[in-house]
């Protein structure tokens, strides 16, 4: 049994006196893909980003195959929201996804034509290798969506985290990114998304974490998406059209 | 402008403000693209008790020392708008309000204070204040030829870190860069380029030369490397036209003509670049206007054909004129492209190529 | 006291309140820069208003100049609304282009007549009262302080009047045009009150330190008050304060007047910042040290309702575990461990804990948040 991809025990954030996150535990194994639902203020970024060691969290650990993320950096690629940053940012879409090689390039060394040829197929597998030259400021959602991806895959890494990768995008784009996903489950790669559409849950991911504040539950979709969990997570506020019994 | 190599004051002026306008300009193009433009305002007024306290602690007036001096008050300046921020409910624009009035006002305390001792020596420090160009020694150019090289070099070093730090500063966290530390040394970075440049343009103008080439560069380019280099190359145009006009007319005090330079090549730079610029954008809206007309009268002499049966009848622009504004133009412009014949004064109707291109 | 002292006094109190009072909405506004935008292109206001009217204590000269701040705003809205610049750099390409314009028309064409840089932009309060206001064949007093009460009077009676319009657009501007009220009259409004105090006090204090006491003190008080009027008071108080610290400061050290003014705004800043109830840095670390323990003993009570009743309590409850599982160094557990006894929460048994009733209350509680 290999060891789970992604283990969290304990985990507890707190802003201030305010609890972010509590005692929170789960597992995420390897070659998966887990979507983190809950409602705002759930502490859903918040997770990903104490995985991440961005977050100092008050108590309990974060392990990426066993060992602390700093050790790890190499394996875990991360995908931030979209709105967080200013993309009027002058600067073209092949050097948004160089980004990614960043990491392996270290300090001070420059982007090379190994660096370049990375990025260019990682633009493929997205679907935007005519768009290379753009500016990011003339991309839709969805494009701009793909060259966050793009920049992620770059790193070739073994764990992918992701902060609502579907929100806002087009539905060609929604498209291409599931396929994606699946194509790196088909790797062994393993996905981790905050995910803000219910709806698509169970058809995206083939495990869901149930988060508000603690953990309300996690594992297989089948299993721990149910109306009950729902209802404790949401507090009773929420319609999954289409579910068992809905 | 041969003046330039033959007037020692003059070139040392002219080098002078180059130097400044390239390392404000270079460095002021991430602190605008990071909205942190008014930070150099800041950092700029912040510096004048640096200034003054450096001479009150050591008694020199080395330009080292007090770069020095101002360079540490400006960046105590930032750290004290950095901790209000984070630790109260005061907001950025208040937090920079506060430390550049009153670190200011700390430093004319000084200044007034040093000026009424018995020796009176302070009279080389309120140049600082609104600048004092001709004032510039050679071994005040060498201490900014190197401080900016310095800033220039080390931002050339960590170009692509601080191209992360501007832009997602969330993924280089992810990275496993330090974006605190890099943080910090931009600001560093920011705080040398305008303390060289206070002896030139004063503490009042410096944060002009900050913004305005930066301003200026991002209209002519999309991309960062480009922008930084117009920037600092704006900068040393303003720094060098501004010390030359100052040299040639009388009583034009140095700074002020240099951040009007500056100004000057942001308006021109706003009209004209690009596809951005505002000339530009008028001209598009007038072209497609036009266009549209044309289209339109075509249409329209279509519409008047198929509803008389004389197919060769022709129609006067007037009448064309109330269905769609104006067309003796657009009807000249069809002529020209043989969509369209004149049968008579003012007779015009279409031609057979015109009538293929009308029912497209 | 001297009655050139005590006039010298006067006008600086003034000057300070009548700064307050506008900048206090500048402040929750978040439009403390304008103040200095404003603050810096005045100079060009005045030297073209003196080329008009020809005379440095007309009140044409005030107006005029005083217009000129408000096209400071204009312009920086237009440059903002070409969408080719962001509001802070806006800002900073216009006032110091004005500023430049300024200061060149007065190397040009003013020199030596009575509208020297340093007066405008430090004001030199000392010699106030030598400029005296005679009218109808009485002595009003300084010039300075005549128009500055008047100015005082303008803030006090525009704010009065407008109140509600200023409160409800300061805080909730949505509602405010929803309700008709026209926010962006009352910006014009409050720019031009900025721009006129700012004029009227560029004799007393200079222009710039104007910046200082707009800012300043509203933002001590703002550490101070949640309560509009408490705010404007105390801000209008704070200033008073300061100005007369200051006046005195400068007579101590002999030193600039406005400078010190503007220095002992920010003494008064940073005691508010440092010992603000509730909202200052000492109380904020007292709060967190508090809290980190209330926290952690909460924390406790949870891991162990968590764990309770299942096979793995004997381990998680064991004191000696709480470093693995919580992460916290042993004589932080043990104190916490002691803390929540006290309070009832918790109960030991040798080396292995259980909730009391009241702990578990308290787990549930935290979780239902």
């Amino acid at each position: 049994m290999t060891a789970p991809a992604i283990e969290v025990t304990d985990l507890t954030v707190a802003y201030g006196e305010k609890p972010v996150l509590w005692d929170v535990d789960l597992e995420v194994p390897q070659g998966t893909l887990m979507a983190i639902v809950g409602p705002n203020g759930a502490g859903k970024t918040t997770l990903i980003r104490a995985v991440l060691g961005m977050v100092k969290p008050a108590a309990g650990q974060a392990l990426v195959y066993g060992k602390p993320y700093e050790e790890q950096r190499r394996r875990v690629a991360y995908v931030p929201q979209r709105g967080s940053v200013d993309w009027d940012f002058p600067t073209s879409v092949l050097d948004v996804v160089l980004m990614g090689r960043y990491g392996r390039l270290g300090w001070v060394r420059r982007p090379g034509a190994e660096d370049r040829a990375a990025a260019h197929e990682a633009l493929e597998q997205v679907g935007m290798s005519e768009l290379a030259g753009r500016q990011i400021s003339q991309l839709s959602g969805g494009q701009q969506q793909r060259v966050f991806l793009a920049r992620a895959l770059v790193q070739h890494a073994d764990v992918y985290f992701m902060d609502e990768p579907f929100q806002g995008v087009d539905a060609t784009t929604e498209r291409a990114i599931v396929e994606l996903l699946r194509e790196l489950r088909t790797r062994g790669k393993t996905v981790v998304a905050v995910h803000h559409d219910l709806q698509t849950v169970e058809e995206y991911f083939d495990r869901v974490t149930l988060l508000n504040v603690r953990r309300i539950a996690s594992g297989p979709v089948g299993e721990v998406f149910t109306e009950e969990n729902l209802r404790r997570t949401y507090g009773g506020r929420t319609a999954v059209f289409g579910h068992n019994g809905a | 402008m041969l003046d330039l190599f033959d007037d020692y004051t003059l070139r040392t002026v002219a080098l002078g403000s180059a130097a400044l306008g390239i390392t404000s300009g270079a460095l002021g193009t991430f602190a605008v693209l990071r909205r942190q433009s008014l930070l150099g305002d800041a950092i700029s007024h912040a510096a004048l008790p640096g200034v003054a306290l450096a001479f009150l602690l050591t008694g020199s007036k080395a330009p080292l020392v007090l770069v020095a001096g101002a360079a540490l008050a400006g960046f105590a300046g930032t750290l004290l708008v950095m901790g209000v921020t984070r630790t109260t409910r005061i907001k950025y624009d208040s937090a920079l309000g506060i430390v550049l009035s009153v670190f200011f006002g700390f430093g004319l305390v000084l200044l007034t204070f040093i000026q009424r001792r018995p020796d009176a020596s302070q009279a080389g420090l309120d140049r600082f204040l609104f600048g004092q160009a001709a004032g510039l020694l050679q071994r005040d150019l060498v201490t900014m030829a190197v401080l900016g090289g310095i800033a220039l070099a080390a931002m050339l070093l960590v170009w692509k870190e601080l191209k992360l730090l501007a832009f997602d500063p969330d993924y280089g966290a992810s990275l496993g860069f330090p974006m605190r530390a890099l943080d910090v040394l931009l600001t560093s970075l920011l705080v040398v380029a305008i303390v060289i440049g206070l002896q030139t343009v004063g503490v009042v103008l410096m944060a002009a030369m900050v913004i305005a080439p930066a301003a200026a560069a991002r209209q002519w380019t999309d991309r960062l490397g480009l922008a930084v280099a117009l920037a600092a190359a704006f900068g040393a145009l303003a720094g060098v036209s501004g010390s030359v006009l100052s040299s040639e007319a009388e009583r034009l005090p140095t700074g002020p003509t240099i951040v009007l330079c500056a100004t000057a090549i942001v308006i021109v730079s706003l009209l004209a670049a690009g596809r951005r610029g505002l000339l530009w954008r008028e001209l598009r809206g007038r072209r497609d206007r036009r266009r549209l007309r044309v289209a339109a009268v075509l249409a329209d002499l279509l519409a008047l054909e198929q509803q008389h049966p004389d197919a060769h009848r022709g129609h006067s622009a007037a009448v064309l004129s109330v269905m769609s504004g104006g067309a003796l133009p657009s009807l000249q412009v069809l002529e020209r492209r043989g969509y369209v014949r004149r049968l008579g004064e003012d007779e015009w109707v279409l031609t057979d190529t015109g009538r293929t291109e009308a029912e497209r | 006291m001297t009655s050139g002292q005590i006039e010298i006094q006067l006008i600086a109190v003034v000057v300070a309140v009548a700064c307050a009072l506008p900048g206090t909405f500048l402040v929750l506004r978040r439009l403390a820069l304008v103040s200095d935008a404003i603050s810096h292109s005045i100079l060009l206001g005045i030297v073209l208003g003196f080329f008009v009217v020809g005379n440095v204590n007309s009140p044409l000269l005030l107006v005029g100049a005083a217009l000129v701040g408000l096209a400071t705003v204009v312009l920086v809205q237009l440059l903002q609304r070409t969408g080719l610049v962001r509001e802070d750099a806006a800002i900073g390409l216009v006032f110091p282009a004005l500023f430049s314009i300024g200061v060149i028309l007065i190397a040009r064409y003013a020199d030596g007549v009575h509208l020297d840089i340093d007066a405008v932009l430090l004001g030199e309060l000392a010699f106030a009262p030598f400029d005296r206001l005679e009218l109808l064949g009485w002595d009003w007093g300084p010039n300075a302080l005549v128009v500055m009460s008047v100015i005082l009077g303008l803030n006090v009676a525009a704010i009065a009047l407008f109140w509600k319009e200023l409160k409800l657009s300061t805080f909730d501007p949505a509602l405010a045009i929803a309700l008709g009220f026209a926010p962006a009259a009352v910006q014009y409004a409050l720019m031009s009150l900025v721009s006129l105090t700012a004029v009227g006090a560029f004799d007393a204090v200079g222009s710039i330190l104007v910046v200082a006491l707009m800012i300043a003190p509203p933002a001590a008080a703002y550490l101070l008050t949640d309560n509009l009027v408490r705010l404007l008071l105390l801000a209008a108080g704070i200033g008073a304060g300061s100005a007369l610290a200051g006046y005195w400061l400068a007579f101590a050290l002999d030193a600039s007047i406005a400078g010190a003014m503007a220095t002992m705004t920010g003494v008064a800043f940073g005691l508010a910042w440092l010992f603000a109830p509730g909202r200052g840095l000492l109380a904020a670390a007292r709060r967190r040290a508090r809290q980190k323990l209330e926290f952690a003993q909460t924390m406790l009570t949870i891991h162990l309702a968590n764990h309770e009743g299942k096979p793995e309590a004997a381990e998680e409850s064991r004191i000696d575990h709480l470093d693995r599982h919580l992460r916290w160094a042993p004589d932080f557990a043990q104190r916490i461990v002691r803390l929540a006894e006290r309070r009832g929460l918790v109960r030991a048994s040798g080396q292995v804990l259980e909730l009391t009733q009241a702990g578990r209350e308290l787990a549930a509680d935290a979780l239902a948040r």
